[in-house]
């Protein structure tokens, strides 16, 4: 019921999730933060099972930066996507696997901007471009037609609330507000929440 | 549905004179969903061993690790490369430990012994295997390819024909799948020489 | 047909609850692949049930009019009834008429009589082949509930995944680099093709085999043949 959007560029690439909390029908919160910062030029989206979805990204993210510091040199984006799949993978095959989606977002000094794709089953796989939830069956398509690898940053950005506008106008699940975020080479820029406009009432 | 349906895919191996080739098609989808195209199952494992792991992606990719794993452990211990035989026991047994909560792939090997003599073997998700003299297949459209190879392989096919006749084999059978195909990569393992081909294939 | 006894939990103990299933699978594949004033249709001769052979000479082919041949497979008492029902019917139309149904109106009344059946539909995988109005050799296709498809080739019944993508290649030209796409193959090409597409599935589907029954239609008539199979 939750929607992830992420897209890689040549030098950037942008995460975009829904602010949404559900609990049964009701909508709990909508203000609910699922991007998670690694490092500098890192960072995950996670949606899923509520309670696992916190306690998975936090033990994801405590990890890398213990890394770092362990080490004195982060892992690239495609090590860290390896480390979750290893982890989420064994916790499968465990009595209490966790059961989250996770879109991760990078930028490596050698390959550019990175995006990987892990389900809940731990399949991991690089893309260009990767959505979470239903609203992949709408937002795959936008960017199939219009994603090029040599977008701008404002080009990539409005290419991101084309997918958000198709998965908030097509899907019935009501998925109102979306936080956007850049990753670029040793910077995060997190931009304003897309939100949908609200009926007034006096 | 199956797990085994849930991702999609299928690996294709065949015996010819001398030499062996092992094809996959590329797609990763969840149900039919495709989620990207470059998603090969064929995996290099020594100068003229490959593995093929159609099946449920996540252990397509956890089976590749532990096996490289013991793999690596192997030849350090052993100081030697792994006959392709050594392999498929070591793949068997790697599944079997799991019977009763098994990996959900379905591998296939093929490569070249030492001495050239061409080799396949296919398992099932519990590591039964069985090492043919022509074809081995699996996937989610390995009725398909069973079809297709049936009739396009012969006896001592050289390089040149062993590719046509898996390739042709592969494209035919995914065309008939709706979860599999969208790309195809062939591996033809001659003696001191492998030839990797992209296949340019139908991407509906 | 089957009747079998299934075993059901409930709270008061184990209950054996009597369930009947009016449906069987026996199997059978039938193929046609058409062309310049010829339609060959084939079918294996086995008639199975589960891991049990019924016999190993039974005809799925049966003629309807002196240029359309109805293959016929899946569930074998579907099979006889259907059959039975479109002679009829095609009966009453030549007495009414005074002539033989043409192949494209034979292709229709399958289809209709299929899906008057909608809810509780014959289980069986039917190919019509015929001439049409030209003499050409036509091939009609169908679902249980009677979606038809008109083509040249087609393969149907246990076998169908098995062959269908042989003839795509075969016949249809399909992933052939330079091929001359829409070319129609010679009755003698057909008959191979036919040929080596039941020995490949006879390999490797076990209920597929024992022989080949082929109809050949051409204006002069409907010649028969047997060819034999593995037996295994």
């Amino acid at each position: 019921m939750e929607g992830l959007i992420g897209i890689a560029f040549k030098d950037f690439a942008i995460l975009a999730a829904d602010r949404m909390s559900a609990f049964s029908i009701i909508t709990i919160k909508s203000d609910e933060n699922k991007l998670y910062k690694l490092s500098d030029s890192l960072m995950m989206a996670v949606c899923g099972e509520p309670g696992d979805t916190k306690q998975f990204a936090e033990f994801i993210e405590k990890n890398i930066q213990l890394y770092k510091m362990r080490n004195g040199f982060e892992l690239t984006p495609r090590s860290a996507a390896t480390f979750i799949q290893r982890n989420m993978a064994d916790y499968l095959r465990s009595r209490s696997p966790y059961t989250c989606n996770i879109l991760l977002a990078g930028h490596d000094r050698e390959t550019g901007a990175e995006l990987y794709f892990i389900d809940y089953l731990a399949t991991l796989t690089k893309l260009p471009f990767g959505i979470h939830g239903y609203g992949s069956f709408f937002g795959t398509s936008v960017l199939d037609r219009y994603y090029r690898y040599d977008m701008s940053e404002e080009e990539g950005t409005k290419l991101v609330l084309k997918c958000i506008a198709e998965v908030q106008k097509r899907l019935v699940v009501n998925l109102p507000v979306f936080q956007v975020a850049i990753v670029k080479k040793g910077e995060i820029k997190t931009l304003p929440d897309v939100k949908m406009t609200p009926i007034e009432v006096n | 549905m199956s797990i085994m349906n849930y991702n999609g895919g299928v690996v294709i191996a065949m015996k010819g004179k001398d030499c062996v080739a092992i094809a996959t098609d590329t797609r990763l989808g969840v149900r039919s969903l495709t989620l990207t195209t470059d998603f090969p199952k064929v995996f290099q494992m020594g100068p003229t061993l490959f593995l093929g792991l159609p099946g449920l992606a996540t252990d397509t990719m956890t089976v590749y690790q532990r096996l490289r794993f013991r793999l690596n452990m192997y030849e350090l211990r052993e100081n030697k490369r792994v006959r392709p035989q050594v392999f498929t026991s070591m793949v068997s047994n790697l599944l079997y430990e799991r019977r009763f909560g098994p990996y959900f792939v379905e591998p296939v090997v093929a490569g070249l012994d030492k001495d050239g003599t061409p080799y396949i073997a296919s398992m099932d998700l519990i590591g039964s295997y069985q090492e043919p003299e022509d074809i081995c297949v699996a996937g989610t459209c390995s009725e398909q390819a069973y079809g297709m190879a049936e009739a396009l392989w012969e006896k001592d096919m050289d390089a040149d024909k062993l590719f046509e006749a898996i390739s042709q084999s592969l494209m035919n059978a995914c065309d008939r799948d709706a979860i599999s195909g969208q790309g195809a990569i062939v591996h033809i393992v001659e003696k001191n020489k492998i030839t990797t081909k992209t296949l340019k294939m139908r991407m509906d | 047909m089957q009747r079998s006894l299934n075993n059901s939990e409930t709270l008061s103990g184990i209950i054996q609850k009597p369930q009947f299933s009016p449906y069987t699978d026996n199997g059978g594949t039938v193929i046609a692949v058409g062309g310049k004033g010829f339609v060959i249709i084939g079918c294996d001769s086995r008639l199975s049930s589960g891991y049990t052979i019924n016999t190993r000479f039974q005809p799925k082919l049966f003629k309807l009019t002196p240029q359309t041949v109805l293959g016929s497979a899946g569930c074998w008492c579907d099979v006889l009834t259907f059959v039975r029902l479109i002679e009829a019917r095609l009966k009453m139309y030549s007495y009414e008429h005074n002539k033989t149904m043409s192949t494209p109106a034979t292709a229709q009344l399958v289809s209709i009589m299929l899906y008057y059946k909608r809810f509780f539909p014959y289980y069986v995988s039917n190919l019509v082949a015929g001439l049409d109005e030209e003499g050409n050799g036509v091939v009609y296709s169908y679902d249980p509930v009677g979606h038809c498809e008109q083509s040249t080739y087609c393969a149907t019944g246990s076998s169908s995944a098995f062959i269908q993508p042989l003839l795509d290649n075969y016949v249809g030209k399909k992933n052939i680099a330079n091929a001359e796409k829409g070319k129609l193959l010679t009755q003698e090409e057909a008959l191979r093709v036919v040929n080596d597409a039941f020995v490949s599935a006879t390999e490797r589907n076990m209920y597929c085999g024992d022989s080949i029954i082929l109809n050949i239609i051409t204006e002069k008539g409907i010649e028969e043949r047997v060819i034999p199979l593995r037996k295994d």
